[in-house]
C-alpha cells in the first residue's frame, strides 16, 4: 500500500525520486500568509520531518514561489462510495461512521491534494436524515492511519428535502430503499426531535438503548459538534430551533455547525444569538444553489463582521470554479478582506472541529500542510504551483518554475 | 533398469489401459508415465505412481521405485496430482444465497450441494479432483464453505470456511445493510461476542474466505483480518496485488481469477505482484457460471504475465490445497496423500494437453476407456 501511495505520489507530483520520501525543506515567498497574525513580506518557512520548524523573514529556500499560505481545509468535501456509503435501510444512522466506508484510492484525494486542499473532513450523504460520523482526513499520505486526523469528528446530518425528496410510503412492490420514512420536510424536522428526545430518554431508561444512542447523548452532552446541512432560511431556522428546544428541555446543549448554509444571510441574527459557527457552499453564477436556496456573494463579509466563525467550502462540487482555492476569492468580490477570508478555508474550519491544534495556520509544531501559490492567493490569474502534505511534496513548484 | 522393466513387462502388457470398467474399482496399482508431474516444479521422467488402497503409496522416478507388486497402467503422457479448484458453485443449482437475510453465519453450503451432479462431471474432465463450494458473496456473512471431491460424492470438510464479503455485492437496496458501514459494523459485532460458527473463526479453528473487489474493499478486508488475527484467504480481489505488502503481513491468502483471455493485464498483474511478495495464491473457477477449464486457463494467463511456472502449478495444486484446509490430505502425489490424479496428453501448465483420464481416491472418474 505505501508502495502504491509513494507510486502515485512520484507519478502525479513529477517529483524526482530522491524527494519521493523527504519530509525537510525551506520554503521562502516574497509573502507568506500565516492566518496567524500579520502576513511576512519576505518570508521563509523551515520544515523539518513534516512539521512546521519556523515561519520568519528569510529567503533562499530550496522551493520558492510568490506566495506561501496553509494548506486549505474543506469542512465538505465528497469523496464516498455514493449510494455504498450512506445506511439507507434507516433513516437515522448515527453510529455509522464515514470511516469505515472511505475509499482510500480515489483519484479526487490527489485531486483535491492538488488544488490546494490538505485537510478535508468527509461527511456521510445527505440522504439520511442523520447520516453519521464524520472523518477528518489528509489528502495524501502513506497510510490511512498516517492520513487520519480526526475519526467521528461531527455528527453529520441534513435538513431539508434532500433526506426525503426521493422517499415514498410503500405502495405497490414496497421491496425497495425508497418506501421509508421522511417523505416531507416536516417529517425530516420530526425525526431530528425524535432522535435526540429518544436519546435523551434512553439516558434515564437504558432499555430504550438502540444503535446511535451513544453518538446522539455524546452531541447533547457537546461531546463533538452536530452538523447540519441547511441551504434555505427555512432549514437554517429548524436546525437552530432545534439547537434551542434542546437546550431549552434541559435535554443537553449541541454545539450546532450549519453546513450548506447558502441562505444564511437572510436571518444573520438567529445564527448570532446562538454563536453557530457557518460553513458556506460554493459561490455559484447568479447565486442560485442547493434546494433552490438564493446565496449572496457578501454573505461570508456579512457573517464575519458579525463575529460568526465563517467557513468556505466545496461541498463536493465538481466543477473546477467551485474548488476551495477559488472560494475566498468570491467572498473578497462580496467585500471580504484578504485575511478574513484566508482564514475561512484555513483556521477557521480548523477551529470548527477541533484540529486548529495541527493544522490550519503556518506556525512552529503545526503539520507541514503548505500552499505555494504562483502569485496572491486566491486570484483567478494565480495558480497552485505547490503542496506539500505532511512535509511531503505532493506538488513540485520547481516543475512550474522551469 | 533393464531388468527392471523386463521384470514388469509381462504385467504391463497384460494390463492395458483400456482395461474393463472394474479397473477403476481395483484397490491397488500403479501407473507408468512419460512424465511426472510432482509437488513444486519437479518433473520426473520415466516415473512411476504406486496407489494401494486408494491412497499414493509411491511417486517419483520409476527406476527408484523398487518392486511394485501391482498391475502397471502405462501413460504416454504426463501425469501429476488432480487439480484444486478454491471457488466454485458447482452442484448448488444456484441455491447459493439467502437473499433478505444479509448474515446467514449458520448457513452451511454443504447442505444444498448434490454430489451426484453432471457440474462435478465437467469438473473431472478439466482434470479438477478437489474443489471448494462457497455460498453467494452476496450476504455479507453467507455461511460456511464445503471441500469436495468430484467422484466419490464424498465432502472432505463440510465447514471450510465462514464466507464473509466486503464487497459492495453485499450491499443491496432492498435490505438491510445497504452501506460498507453496516456490512463492517455487524462484522465488528460479530466478533466482539463470538457465539457458533464465529467462536471457531475467533479460536482460529475456522478460517474465513473474504469476499472484496475494489481496493478500498480489499483494504477494509485485510484490515479485519488483522485486527481479529483471523486466518483465510481474500476471494476475488482483482488488485490485492497492488496491496501486496498488507497482504502479506495479513497472513492471508488469496483465491484470484478466475481469469480468461482478455482479463485486464492489471488483474494478471496484480496476481504476479502478490507471488513476489509470498502471498499463497489459489483460482477459483466460479463454475457452473464459468468453465471449469478456466482453472488451467486462468494459471495460464497469469504465467502470460509473468508468473513462474513453479507458483502457478503450486497455485493449481498444493497451495490449494491448504486454502481449502485439506492441504494435509491433497493437492500432492506423496505418499499417504490420497490419489487423486489425472493423466494428461502433455504438461498439464501447456494448454494445448489435455485430460486423458482422471482418478479419485484411487477410483478412475473419468475418461481413460480409449
Amino acid at each position: 500500500m505505501s508502495v502504491y501511495f509513494g507510486l502515485a505520489i512520484a507519478l502525479l507530483a513529477g517529483a524526482p525520486q530522491e524527494d519521493k520520501d523527504r519530509t525537510s525543506w525551506t520554503i521562502s515567498a516574497e509573502w507568506v500568509y500565516t492566518a496567524a497574525g500579520d502576513a511576512i513580506e519576505g518570508g521563509l518557512v523551515t520544515v523539518s520531518d513534516g512539521k512546521i520548524r519556523s515561519v520568519s523573514s528569510g529567503d533562499g529556500g530550496q522551493l520558492q514561489c510568490f506566495a506561501v499560505t496553509p494548506g486549505l481545509v474543506d469542512l465538505s468535501v465528497r469523496i464516498d462510495r455514493g449510494w455504498n456509503a450512506v445506511e439507507q435501510s434507516r433513516e437515522v444512522t448515527p453510529e455509522m461512521r464515514v470511516v469505515q466506508a472511505l475509499d482510500w484510492f480515489d483519484e479526487g484525494w490527489m485531486r483535491e491534494a492538488r488544488s490546494g486542499v490538505t485537510t478535508a473532513m468527509v461527511n456521510v450523504s445527505d440522504r439520511n436524515v442523520v447520516g453519521g460520523m464524520s472523518v477528518v482526513v489528509k489528502t495524501a499520505g502513506a497510510s490511512p492511519q498516517a492520513r487520519t486526523v480526526k475519526a467521528d469528528s461531527v455528527l453529520y446530518g441534513a435538513i431539508g428535502s434532500a433526506p426525503s425528496s426521493s422517499n415514498h410510503p410503500a405502495y405497490g412492490r414496497p421491496d425497495d430503499f425508497y418506501s421509508r420514512r421522511p417523505t416531507t420536510r416536516m417529517g425530516v424536522e420530526w425525526e431530528w426531535r425524535k432522535a435526540f428526545y429518544d436519546a435523551a430518554l434512553a439516558q434515564r431508561d437504558k432499555s430504550k438503548q438502540v444503535a446511535g444512542t451513544t453518538e446522539l447523548q455524546k452531541v447533547l452532552a457537546g461531546e463533538f459538534p452536530l452538523m447540519i446541512q441547511a441551504w434555505t432560511t427555512q432549514d437554517i431556522r429548524t436546525a437552530v430551533f432545534l439547537k434551542e428546544e434542546l437546550e431549552r428541555e434541559g435535554l443537553g446543549a449541541p454545539r450546532l455547525i450549519v453546513d450548506a448554509a447558502a441562505e444564511a444571510w437572510r436571518e444573520p441574527d438567529l445564527l448570532v444569538r446562538t454563536k453557530t459557527p457557518v460553513v458556506l457552499p460554493p459561490f455559484a453564477p447568479q447565486g442560485r444553489t442547493g434546494e433552490g436556496s438564493f446565496f449572496a456573494l457578501e454573505t461570508a463579509a456579512q457573517l464575519d463582521a458579525k463575529g460568526l466563525l465563517v467557513a468556505l467550502s466545496g461541498h463536493g462540487a465538481r466543477q473546477v470554479s467551485q474548488r476551495l482555492a477559488y472560494q475566498p476569492g468570491y467572498a473578497m468580490r462580496g467585500g471580504m478582506t484578504f485575511d478574513a477570508a484566508l482564514k475561512t478555508v484555513t483556521i477557521n474550519p480548523a477551529r470548527m472541529v477541533g484540529v486548529d491544534r495541527r493544522v490550519g495556520s503556518l506556525e512552529s509544531g503545526k503539520d507541514a500542510d503548505l500552499v505555494l501559490w504562483s502569485g496572491k492567493p486566491f486570484e483567478l490569474s494565480s495558480a497552485v504551483i505547490g503542496v506539500l502534505v505532511d512535509g511531503r511534496l505532493i506538488l513540485d513548484p520547481r516543475q512550474a518554475n522551469k | 533398469m533393464l531388468t527392471w522393466i523386463l521384470g514388469l513387462g509381462g504385467v504391463v502388457a497384460a494390463v492395458p489401459v483400456q482395461a474393463s470398467d472394474d479397473h477403476g474399482a481395483q484397490a491397488s496399482f500403479a501407473v507408468r508415465a512419460q512424465h511426472l508431474r510432482l509437488f513444486g516444479n519437479e518433473v520426473v521422467h520415466d516415473g512411476v505412481l504406486v496407489v494401494e488402497n486408494g491412497k499414493v503409496r509411491y511417486a517419483g522416478d520409476a527406476k527408484r521405485a523398487g518392486e511394485i507388486g501391482h498391475d502397471v497402467i502405462e501413460h504416454d503422457g504426463w501425469l501429476s496430482a488432480g487439480l484444486v479448484a478454491c471457488r466454485s458453485y458447482s452442484g448448488t443449482r444456484g441455491d447459493t444465497l439467502e437473499g433478505k437475510r444479509p448474515l446467514t453465519a449458520e448457513a452451511r453450503i454443504a447442505d444444498v450441494v448434490a454430489l451426484d451432479h453432471v457440474d462435478f462431471e465437467r469438473a473431472l474432465a478439466a482434470g479438477i479432483t478437489t474443489m471448494v463450494i462457497a455460498p453467494s458473496a452476496a450476504n455479507v456473512v453467507s455461511g460456511a464453505t464445503a471441500v469436495v471431491k468430484t467422484h466419490g460424492a464424498s465432502f472432505v470438510s463440510r465447514e471450510a470456511h465462514l464466507a464473509l464479503s466486503f464487497s459492495d455485492s453485499a450491499l443491496r437496496f432492498n435490505r438491510y445493510p445497504t452501506s460498507y458501514m453496516a456490512a463492517l459494523g455487524e462484522l465488528e459485532n460479530a466478533l466482539a461476542r463470538p457465539s457458533g460458527v464465529w467462536k471457531r473463526v475467533a479460536d482460529g479453528k475456522l478460517p474465513v474466505l473474504l469476499d472484496a473487489g475494489s481496493r478500498d474493499e480489499i483494504q477494509r478486508a485485510v484490515r479485519f483480518a488483522k485486527d481479529h488475527k483471523l486466518q483465510g484467504a481474500l476471494s476475488r480481489a482483482p488488485w490485492a496485488g497492488e496491496l501486496a505488502d498488507d497482504v502479506k503481513q495479513s497472513g492471508l491468502a488469496v483465491i484470484a481469477g478466475p481469469f480468461d483471455v482478455g482479463t485486464a493485464e492489471r488483474s494478471l498483474a496484480s496476481v504476479v505482484a502478490l507471488a513476489k511478495a509470498g502471498v499463497p495464491l489459489a483460482f477459483g473457477v466460479d463454475a457452473p457460471w464459468n468453465s471449469e477449464e478456466g482453472l488451467r486457463l486462468s494459471a495460464a494467463m497469469c504465467m502470460r504475465a509473468g508468473l513462474d511456472g513453479r507458483t502457478a502449478w503450486e497455485s493449481l495444486t498444493s497451495t490449494a490445497a491448504a486454502v481449502a484446509g485439506a492441504g494435509t490430505r491433497v493437492g500432492k502425489l506423496v505418499s499417504g496423500y490420497d490419489a487423486d490424479f489425472v493423466l494428461w496428453s502433455g504438461d498439464p501448465l501447456d494448454l494445448t494437453s489435455r485430460v486423458v483420464a482422471v482418478y479419485v481416491d484411487g477410483q478412475r472418474a473419468f475418461g481413460g476407456a480409449e
